[in-house]
């Protein structure tokens, strides 16, 4: 015999212990465990300085508050499974309001054509990202920068300034109401099982697989194009319903209105456990990410401390989340090797 | 019986780099096939034109009578080639049912995968073959690398293949699951099938193949019925005629200062309470199973893995923690790593820049770089290890794999340490350059240097360290030297526990 | 110089030089001496604040905390200052530092505690934001010093001082970049930090360095820039992390790390800041100058990526065999 194998290998498998397993379950959930922690702890602290916290009018409200950043967050969040990251839904949202404010006239058939419309043309500018990115093997964060800039810049040419009218029909929507929960819950009832349905897709496993690991998925056959396409198409088109939600809320169009969703979209996502890594997380940890962010606007209200303070709250509570997560996740790594 | 798979006359070029070219191979179902070679000898390209991974440039293959041409994975799976390559092709976040399903999954009206029969599936098939326990609901990344193995193995036999090809598949293995393996193979022949078992260790070959097939240099040498053709014939047919000229004559250089002595050096539990004393001029061969705490040794050595125990270089203690640490100039230790495109070299970076990206502060004045100094440095070090690179601006990555690993020698000689840490150098690399690598390790010993050389060759060390350290299980199962130094003895040393003795 | 290697960067000073002769046509008035000086001044402010940016995303990171350490730099100048020369002395000075120290914090933050650069960086900026939100009560005050006015728009034999100042950063960043042990070790982190950490480069070091030269640019730009409008306001800051990033890229830098040059993000400044002054000249509305923007900057990253190099006939492939 001449030779010992020559592959890299690791040392034969010892089955861990009793409690080291147990902490390595912890471990593996300690990223959606966190932000449960910080949302109870947040309601706890919410609830004992005013009335009527935990009742369904306050989660009709802060669902209602808490949608537009929802479905931003819900595009981003496959797209950070993808291991990628979505710049321009900020553009798509402005101009997906813009549209709207412009287009919809004084509802009924206009309205519904153009709200197709603008799904498709979110679908459409998500996809084209995704070929971008694909095709020339660009990277996402400058590929979906520039295209931020070009959907913001279009939106400034349609209507310069906030303003257009929405119909009046179509802004009643907020306040619908079905079962005493609001159409908004009803949306996100909508949207969570959307979630569960796609993500068990072979192109919702497909892409949770790319951002896991991108060599093992295309030799497993996976196609990087149609990864990208589904990715940011999907994406873009939930840009476009925050828009179209965005403006039953607000009433009109504005131009500048979505660069604030872009970094809080990321933001909750990674709250919600999301590793911009790439494969790891879901859903629901956006969601709990996008409910803390807003509940840490309603504590500041009551706190009645200036309003200024929020954005301080909100950056404190992404790097504790981030932090604790990264260290989870390194000790469930000491744990494996 | 007729052959069920025939390969004829495989040729494959990558530019100017020849990787096959006169593969033959014929093999029945019903068998299990050995393919036998070196390193570079042309198995995983090979391989990789039968999975569709590669496309052949010329050559012919049927596959039960009729032509086989595949352009990708898919198209070599649905004929019903399955190959399970040394790297793995699974995803750590899914789980192992996801994983040995992935793109297949069942799905359920709704579209959506059905995890149930998945996990039902995945169960059926390890009974089926008795697999190790695994639980079919655990994420991936969650098992070790021998576990991932046989994961990957139950994803390519979840195809039912015709053919399953198995490259290196035991090497991340331990003893127990090696076995299974080895029985597998022989039912999966049982029922029909045929295994190509691509594989370094003889003594599994000889026990689970019914033909062997050699290759050497891209082209097919020899075939054999296993049971009438012994080891020696096999391995001279693999080595060619090489051997003499490829090592250096070997002098006894060692003085009696010590260079490096370390005490009681442990490593979690992967390196159990090592006492080993390297010398001036000496090369000291470190051997093991795979896994045995060969790597733990050179990592924690280099400060890249937190160790215990105590530590002297050239007479003096010291403490380790990172890379920084160990490169301290001519007292220091330097690495030749193991990954050396992920741990070695900046690819995309000038061979300049890489060799000297450990030596800034030598051709730096007042703060400030000064090009000649560094041109002088880097034109030194191309003459002489005869590194061949268009130009010292040519980016790393694309010299050929014995020229990178000459620019990692560089890189490491220009830092002036004199404890050199080797781990298997000559991995992957031309034969040539082996035999240049080889002759320069003599030749830094005879000029003072102290080498801490670790191979998966056994022939390797065998001829060019002076002593050999054996490790078995994270300790120091002995020491060989003269006569003792042989593969035989190593392979003993690293396999039968001599403790009690 | 290998000019290969370069090439995104040529690329950036071609396009530069195109722009130019393209506006010389259309807009004859726009590049008279007076009107290019202004707009020197103004490249200088998106240039000093993309130098440190450069030097993040060399070594593989990126900072979004720019726009309020801008910011804030600005506010607490005036606000100390009141108007007062003599302060200075100790304000800028200070706000120098507390703008490296802020970078400090980035780079440990992604170093250390392994925290990617978006999530740090952006979180650092919103704490910012709040602070001086919070700090200022909402209305920060106060008019810039006369000093500083006098860097931000003053002229020194004609010459803009604050071009002068960029010209003197500028050759700080070169020499740092191509001639210091920083540089190296920098582009090396970019590449691969493990590769680097197995060579003994001091990483962790290296990365917080460049961080902490981001905090100090975006620092000193604050400074100036309310020399520049003659007060500080909130918000101000926030145009330049986009520009800022964006001359980068434009320059020729990959996002991923490892290479790009400060003389690149200098024609990338320019390049932004000559678009800026055209559109207007051309009677085309904010609106048109971002879709330009991100046009540009999409047709520069695409020019510079492998990809469109693989699809061209090369001389490459003969040259690695």
């Amino acid at each position: 015999m001449t030779m010992i194998a020559s592959e890299p290998g690791e040392h034969a498998a010892r089955p861990p212990s009793a409690p080291a397993r147990w902490r390595g379950w912890l471990l593996d959930r300690a990223s959606l465990l966190i932000p449960c922690l910080m949302l109870l702890a947040l309601l706890a602290v919410y609830g004992s300085m005013r009335e009527g916290v935990f009742t369904l009018d306050e989660l009709n409200l802060d669902t209602a508050a808490a949608m537009t950043l929802m479905l931003a967050a819900t595009g981003q969040t496959i797209v950070l499974l993808r291991g990628g990251i979505d710049l321009s839904i900020g553009g798509m949202i402005s101009l997906g309001t813009v549209i709207a404010a412009t287009q919809f006239g004084d509802g009924g058939a206009t309205t519904l054509l153009w709200s197709v419309l603008i799904v498709l043309l979110g679908a459409v500018v998500g996809m084209l990202n995704g070929a971008l990115i694909t095709v020339l093997r660009l990277q996402p964060f400058l590929v979906t920068l520039a295209t931020w800039s070009i959907l913001a810049g279009t939106a400034l040419i349609i209507l310069p300034i906030d303003g257009g009218s929405l119909p009046s029909g179509w802004m009643a929507f907020g306040s619908g109401s079905w079962l005493g929960l609001a159409s908004p819950v009803w949306l996100l009832i909508l949207l969570l099982a959307f979630w569960f349905w796609f993500k068990r897709t072979r192109t919702g496993i497909a892409i949770k697989a790319t951002g896991s690991n991108e060599r093992s998925a295309f030799l497993s056959g996976v196609s990087p194009l149609a990864i990208n396409l589904w990715t940011y198409g999907l994406s873009g088109v939930f840009a476009a319903l925050a828009a179209l939600y965005l403006t039953t809320q607000t009433g009109a169009g504005s131009p500048t209105i979505g660069k604030d969703y872009i970094l809080p979209s990321v933001a909750a996502a990674v709250i919600g456990g999301i590793s911009l890594f790439g494969g790891r997380g879901g859903l629901v940890g956006t969601i709990i990410g996008a409910y803390i962010l807003t509940i840490i606007g309603n504590l500041v209200f009551v706190l009645s401390i200036s309003s200024y303070w929020q954005p301080i709250a909100s950056g404190v509570i992404l790097l504790i989340a981030v932090l604790a997560s990264s260290l989870a996740e390194k000790s469930s790594r000491r744990n494996l090797s | 019986m007729p052959d069920f798979l025939e390969a004829l006359s495989v040729a494959k070029r990558y530019g100017g780099i020849v990787a096959l070219s006169d593969a033959t191979l014929k093999a029945r179902s019903g068998e299990v096939h050995a393919l036998l070679g070196e390193n570079g000898a042309g198995k995983s390209t090979f391989i990789q034109i039968l999975a569709g991974a590669v496309r052949a440039d010329s050559g012919s293959i049927t596959l039960g009578g009729e032509r086989f041409a595949v352009r990708n994975p898919e198209e070599a799976q649905r004929l019903g080639v399955a190959a399970v390559f040394q790297e793995l092709s699974l995803i750590p976040d899914l789980t192992v049912a996801e994983n040995i399903f992935f793109r297949r999954e069942p799905l359920s009206p709704l579209r959506t995968a059905r995890a149930g029969a998945m996990r039902e599936a995945t169960a059926e098939l390890f009974a089926r073959y008795r697999f190790p326990a695994i639980r079919p609901d655990q994420e991936l990344r969650r098992l070790t690398l021998a576990e991932r193995q046989v994961v990957e193995i139950a994803k390519a036999l979840a195809r039912d293949p015709r053919v399953l090809i198995l490259d290196e598949a035991t090497s991340a293995l331990a003893p127990r699951e090696t076995e299974w393996l080895l029985g597998l193979s022989r039912d999966l022949a049982a029922e029909g099938k045929l295994v190509i078992y691509i594989s370094h260790r003889l003594g599994e070959v000889r026990r689970i193949a019914d033909r062997v097939t050699v290759f050497r240099n891209g082209a097919t040498v020899a075939a054999y019925d296993t049971a009438s053709v012994d080891d020696d014939t096999i391995i001279a047919d693999m080595l060619g005629r090489q051997m003499e000229r490829l090592y250096p004559e070997r002098r006894n250089t060692t003085t009696g200062r010590i260079a490096l002595s370390v005490k009681g050096l442990s490593v979690e539990n992967r390196l159990a309470d090592l006492d080993l004393d390297l010398r001036e001029g000496e090369v000291l061969g470190v051997a093991g199973l795979q896994g045995h705490g060969q790597r733990e040794l050179f990592q924690a050595l280099f400060g890249a893995a937190r160790a215990s125990g105590a530590i002297e270089v050239w007479g003096k203690p010291r403490t380790i923690r990172s890379p920084r640490d160990a490169l301290s100039g001519r007292d220091g230790l330097a690495l030749v790593p193991e990954d050396r495109r992920n741990h070695g070299l900046l690819l995309a970076k000038s061979v300049r820049e890489n060799l000297t990206l450990s030596v800034v502060k030598r051709f730096t004045r007042f703060g400030l770089t000064d090009p000649k100094r560094e041109a002088k440095l880097v034109d030194d070090m191309i003459a002489q290890l005869r590194i061949k690179a268009g130009s010292p601006e040519q980016a790393a990555g694309t010299l050929s794999g014995g020229n990178q690993q000459k620019v990692i020698f560089g890189k490491m000689l220009l830092t002036d340490a004199r404890i050199l840490l080797l781990y298997d150098p000559t991995r992957g690399i031309d034969v040539g350059t082996k035999g240049e690598i080889f002759t320069l390790m003599r030749d830094l010993a005879a000029r003072g240097y102290a080498i801490l050389f670790y191979s998966s060759d056994l022939a390797e060390l065998v001829h060019v360290a002076d002593r050999v350290a054996v490790l078995r299980y994270g300790r120091l199962a002995a020491i060989l030297e003269g006569a003792e130094n042989s593969e035989h003895q190593i392979l003993r040393a690293a396999m039968i526990d001599t403790r009690a003795a | 110089m290998n000019l290969a290697r370069h090439r995104s960067i040529l690329f950036a000073y071609l396009g530069l030089i195109l722009l130019l002769v393209v506006t010389g046509l259309v807009a004859p008035g726009f590049l008279s001496p007076t009107h290019f000086r202004s707009l020197a001044v103004l490249a200088a402010f998106i240039g000093i604040v993309a130098l440190g940016q450069t030097f993040v995303v060399i070594g593989g990171g990126i900072d979004l905390s720019v726009p309020w350490v801008l910011n804030a730099a600005a506010v607490l100048m005036t606000l100390f200052a009141h108007g007062q020369d003599a302060p200075l002395v100790w304000i800028v000075p200070l706000l120098l530092a507390a703008g490296t120290l802020v970078g400090v914090v980035n780079g440990l933050g992604v170093g250390l505690f392994g925290v990617p650069p978006i999530i740090m960086t952006l979180a650092v900026n919103v704490i910012l934001q709040g602070g001086i939100l919070v700090y200022t009560g909402g209305a920060p005050p106060a008019t810039a010093p006369a000093a500083i006015q006098f860097l931000a728009v003053g002229r020194i034999a004609g010459f803009p001082v604050i071009v002068l100042l960029w010209i003197v950063l500028a050759i700080v960043a070169t020499l740092l970049l191509s001639k210091t042990a920083f540089g190296r070790y920098l582009y090396a982190v970019g590449s691969s930090a493990t590769v680097a950490e197995f060579s003994g480069v001091p990483t962790l070091r290296t990365s917080v360095a460049a961080y902490a030269l981001s905090g100090f640019t975006a620092a000193l730009a604050g400074m100036l820039l309310t020399g520049y409008s003659g007060q500080a306001y909130l918000g101000m800051g926030d145009p330049y992390l986009f520009t800022s990033i964006a001359a980068v890229a434009i320059g020729g830098a990959s996002i991923l790390g490892g290479s790009g040059h400060y003389v690149g993000t200098i024609a990338g400044a320019l390049v932004l800041t000559v678009l800026t002054g055209l559109l207007p000249a051309l009677n085309l509305s904010n609106g048109a100058l971002l879709v330009v923007y991100g046009a540009v900057i999409l047709v520069t990253v695409a020019l510079a990526s492998e990809a469109l190099t693989d699809l061209l006939p090369r001389r490459r492939a003969r040259r690695i065999s």
